[in-house]
């Protein structure tokens, strides 16, 4: 026993004997929790607008416009992006087809602490829908009435950022088409900022990626947010939102 | 990666970012011209008056007044009077060969140059990270904005710059990205004289190939050498034409 424990050192040790978890894996899983809870919440506070977000376009009764539009939107951004601590770094509603009118989307989004108006001048146009329908963050949200979460990748329609979008459907009726959908836009440097105390508890390698494996942060100086990554096994692995994974260990692939 | 050539592009995305070195007025006139360039706005169409053209850019009504006048005057748009009246957009608005001739020849041989060694260092930098971080998507994105042999010049331009947004797009630095952005603009309606030669068409879809093999192959060296040969081939183009003029 004493043999095993010093040539394969404290990691495998921890990794060997899952049973009775030591102080160690404690603290991880507490730190893991921790950036766990961070995300679910913007999830939730997501879902939870969507929610009020159809209820309050239902209540408007087929007389939808840009400017009732914006005056349901508005106010949800400006306390989102402006909350203390707050991780949206912009964040809006984006009708679907037919809402407005039949090729008419209408974006009410804003970013910055100063509620820049994101992509105003597509609302002039009669055909904006084509402006989104390829969009990974409205997409997908739209034909699987599911929510989705978007990178990280390189925004140029908004903020020219690193970021993550976080969006879900919208629905005036429970079984209707899909109106629209919500958004929040995720800076990975506000992420950083918040996940790496986390991560460093965990370990020197500790790394948080999405679902296709690619960093979002990691505590390693050689893994930078993009790059593709897998755990390095044995390692511990515990879930983060919907779709995120945490790694104790990671390599570059 | 998330837009296609067809429909929402980056271009149009583009034409919303700021381009601080410019004046408001100027900038204001450069989102319009290229909202109309990308097709997001289209010819007969009614602009919104002053009051919301200011509200939905966040500047202020002098601004948008001056910005409509400047329109006017290059004939982007025309204004018509009365109760049906407003400003609409012009027809024959899109870049001509007439105006991107006119731009070659406002040029010196050095800005051109000068132009092209940015627009390689920028776009070299993104091929070589882009080949290290693909995955099979981004190769299969990247693959579907190589254009067609038979597309119109207008679309051959849009699909050549889509094509290196989304180099940048797979590299993943948002510094890089903006910087390419920034180039395309300073370019303006230039490449779109090449893109009318089918000789060069068929030398750079050759190239746009070799790019996208390279960046699939995760080979940093072959990538960058590609992005700058097709940068080469468009100003080697413009030299030769723009030589013509002495």
């Amino acid at each position: 026993m004493s043999d095993t424990a010093s040539t394969t050192g404290p990691a495998t040790a921890s990794v060997a004997a899952p049973a009775e978890p030591g102080p160690v894996e404690k603290a991880a899983g507490l730190a893991a929790a921790e950036l766990d809870a961070t995300i679910a919440a913007i999830e939730h506070r997501l879902t939870a607008w969507a929610a009020d977000a159809g209820a309050a376009l239902a209540a408007l009764s087929g007389k939808v416009t840009g400017t009732a539009v914006d005056k349901l939107i508005r106010p949800v951004v400006e306390e989102l992006v402006q909350l203390p601590g707050g991780y949206a770094a912009g964040a809006g509603f984006i009708a679907n087809a037919g809402l407005l009118g039949p090729e008419r989307s209408y974006i009410a989004w804003w970013q910055g602490p100063d509620l820049e108006h994101v992509d105003a001048l597509a609302n002039f146009s009669p055909n904006s829908i084509s402006r989104y329908v390829k969009a990974e963050w409205f997409r997908i949200p739209v034909e699987t009435g599911r929510a989705h979460v978007t990178g990280p990748y390189v925004d140029f329609l908004c903020t020219d950022e690193y970021v993550l979008t976080f969006t879900h459907p919208v629905f005036t009726r429970p079984d209707g088409p899909v109106a629209g959908i919500v958004g929040i836009d995720v800076t990975v440097q506000r992420l950083e900022r918040g996940a790496m105390a986390a991560l460093r508890r965990i370990g020197g390698r500790a790394t948080l990626a999405n679902a296709d494996g690619r960093a979002v942060v990691s505590a390693a100086s050689d893994i930078d947010a993009g790059d593709l990554t897998a755990p390095n096994e044995p390692c511990a692995h515990y879930p983060v939102g919907r779709t995120f994974i945490l790694w104790s260990d990671a390599v570059g692939r | 990666m998330l837009l296609t050539p067809k429909g929402a592009s980056r271009s149009l995305a583009a034409v919303f970012t700021p381009i601080k070195s410019r004046g408001l007025v100027d900038e204001v006139c450069a989102r319009i011209e290229q909202a109309v360039e990308t097709g997001l706005l289209t010819s007969g169409q009614r602009l919104p008056n002053e009051t919301e053209l200011a509200a939905a850019l966040g500047v202020s009504a002098v601004t948008a007044r001056e910005a409509l006048s400047q329109l006017r005057a290059s004939g982007i748009i025309r204004t018509a009077r009365g109760r049906s009246g407003g400003s609409f957009i012009a027809d024959d608005v899109l870049p001509s060969r007439e105006r991107a001739l006119a731009q070659l020849h406002e040029l010196s041989r050095l800005q051109i140059r000068d132009l092209a060694l940015h627009y390689q260092a920028i776009a070299a930098a993104c091929a070589g990270v882009a080949a290290r971080r693909s995955d099979a998507a981004d190769v299969a994105t990247l693959r579907s904005f190589i254009p067609a042999a038979d597309d119109d010049s207008l679309s051959w331009r849009l699909a050549l710059s889509e094509f290196l947004l989304e180099v940048a797009a797979i590299a993943r630095s948002a510094r890089l990205a903006r910087e390419l952005i920034r180039l395309q603009a300073d370019l303006g309606t230039l490449t779109l004289l090449p893109c009318a030669d089918t000789g060069y068409r068929g030398r750079t879809a050759v190239i746009l190939g070799d790019v996208a093999a390279a960046i699939e192959a995760h080979d940093p060296g072959a990538a960058e050498t590609g992005v700058k040969a097709l940068i080469s081939a468009t100003t080697d183009w413009l030299l030769t034409e723009q030589a013509k003029s002495y």
